[in-house]
């Protein structure tokens, strides 16, 4: 495991190297205690941000449809479809008005959380209210909402308004110094990576179940897909199957590689700064853009570290 | 949250509990991703994991299998769309969903959809009661048909395929109670055989088997 974008000396105990259960332990403390620069945990706040109002936005038009009292989804079939330990803050929002309200309320704190304003309330406020959306309709939800629930509760454990921020800018006019490094924010952004790594896994376990990623024929469906941002692909696809498959297999390949690379020293920040450019081309593909935007987040701290 | 403390030394109890709540969130975390793949789970994950982790991840919207697969290049990998119509009236124009609606937006109504097609068939018709019923005003009726049709992936080299119907109900306002009427599958059934004109049961079928009715 290597230490994330260490600012100062480890605030933990010392390590002690004698037998390898100590190893490990030191390898933990390393990996998650180390004292860590929050800056790039900004970076990813100021992008989760702001998927998450487009997200947010994409049920504006629809909400009362949705979820309003005559709407397509009442609170009622909702309950019976979902996990029975599922909970929204949406349930009581019974009338029309308590339902913009409630959605409204969810947009500001979005909005708050993108300009980095009282954020150690506000970051955790907002995992919330995204969990509470998603539960209320969990049949429209789809990878992209899952990936920016994950990424909320990573900016809720660190101190993510510390940069970059209406804190800061606050702070500083108050004279208040930036903040040392520390291990908050070690734990929030080891736990992107960890994530980073869990995802791509999950997709690739998956992937690899269908035939279409083995014959070389899955890029050729994701791109002809009725929301693929890869339409302009299609002609070069039909013409080339050599093409078609090695798309489809790069696309494998750098799941892998993405996975198993963020965890070696000398290639993770190589491969944190492919799945910059990567993910998002995969979501272009298979037309979930908001989902590969998320997954280059899970990147960020490791691209930009120093 | 007192961002200062982050820059002293942790204390050997803070960091003990933190180990453990990671230990414990990571055991969960893989459980989450073992047990819900779309090759179900065994019966072991299923029961530690519904009884020990889901009633504290589910809430936070963590209990997630990232079973990403993108597509499988089968049915279910379709694109999904719902259309609502005035029970028995063929002229009236049907309210479509997606529709023209473009994004995000639009991919919500297309996982309704497909959930409506692909996992309402096990509740009952859960889904297509709601939708239904969300639909009377929109269409102007308290009998109309919920239909969700289903557009083939683009075979390579094959012409773009029609929308097939992937499935269809009745749903009806009857004296304030809602009734689902679901049409279901034509499928394969024995003929029915008409008894010999002559009477003698020993020739029933014999000479009838053109016949067979539904």
């Amino acid at each position: 495991m290597n230490a994330r974008t260490s600012a100062a000396p480890r605030a933990v105990s010392p390590p002690s190297s004698t037998g390898g259960a100590a190893a490990v332990g030191d390898a933990w403390n390393r990996f998650w205690f180390s004292a860590t620069n929050s800056r790039p945990l900004a970076l990813v706040r100021i992008g989760a941000a702001a998927i998450a109002l487009a997200a947010w936005w994409s049920y504006a038009a629809d909400l009362q449809a949705w979820f309003g009292p005559a709407g397509v989804l009442p609170a009622d079939t909702v309950r019976e479809w979902r996990s029975p330990s599922g909970f929204s803050l949406l349930d009581w929002a019974a009338t029309p008005a308590a339902l913009n309200a409630v959605f409204g309320g969810t947009g500001v704190v979005f909005a708050l959380l993108l300009v980095g304003f009282a954020t150690p309330v506000v970051a955790p406020l907002a995992a919330v209210l995204w969990a509470s959306l998603l539960h209320r309709g969990p049949i429209l939800a789809g990878p992209a909402d899952d990936c920016l629930s994950i990424l909320l509760w990573c900016l809720a454990i660190g101190p993510a308004g510390e940069h970059l921020s209406l804190d800061r800018w606050l702070g500083n006019r108050a004279g208040r110094p930036v903040p040392a490094a520390g291990w908050r924010a070690s734990i929030s952004q080891g736990l992107l990576q960890v994530h980073a790594t869990a995802i791509a896994v999950g997709a690739v376990l998956a992937q690899l179940k269908g035939d279409v990623w083995w014959n070389g024929l899955a890029a050729w469906y994701l791109a002809t897909g009725p929301r693929s941002g890869a339409a302009g692909l299609v002609p070069l696809l039909e013409r080339s199957e050599y093409l078609t498959n090695l798309l489809t297999h790069g696309v494998t390949a750098f799941e892998i590689l993405f996975a198993i690379g963020l965890w070696c020293g000398p290639t993770q920040q190589l491969v944190a700064r492919v799945g910059l450019v990567g993910w998002p081309l995969v979501g272009l593909l298979a037309g979930e853009p908001l989902w590969g935007l998320a997954m280059a987040l899970f990147a960020l701290p490791l691209a930009v570290r120093r | 949250m007192n961002n200062s403390s982050d820059t002293k030394t942790l204390s050997p109890v803070t960091q003990a509990t933190v180990t453990v709540a990671l230990a414990v969130y990571l055991v969960g975390l893989v459980l989450s991703i073992v047990g819900n793949t779309g090759s179900g789970s065994s019966a072991v994950v299923r029961t530690i994991k519904s009884r020990l982790f889901s009633p504290w991840m589910v809430p936070p919207w963590l209990d997630l299998g990232f079973d990403y697969r993108l597509t499988y290049g089968n049915d279910e990998d379709g694109d999904f769309s719902i259309e609502v119509r005035r029970q028995g009236d063929g002229k009236a124009s049907p309210v479509r969903l997606p529709g023209r609606l473009t994004g995000e937006r639009a991919a919500r109504w297309r996982r309704l959809a497909r959930s409506i097609a692909v996992e309402d068939t096990d509740r009952d018709g859960l889904l297509a009661a709601a939708v239904g019923r969300g639909m009377f005003d929109d269409v102007g009726a308290e009998d109309v048909t919920v239909r969700v049709l289903r557009t083939p992936l683009v075979d390579r080299g094959g012409p773009p395929p029609a929308p097939v119907q992937a499935s269809s109900a009745r749903v009806r306002m009857v004296g304030g109670e809602l009734q689902l009427i679901r049409a279901e599958p034509r499928g394969e059934v024995a003929p029915l055989v008409r008894p010999d004109a002559s009477g003698d049961p020993s020739d029933a079928g014999a000479g009838n088997a053109g016949e067979a009715t539904r």
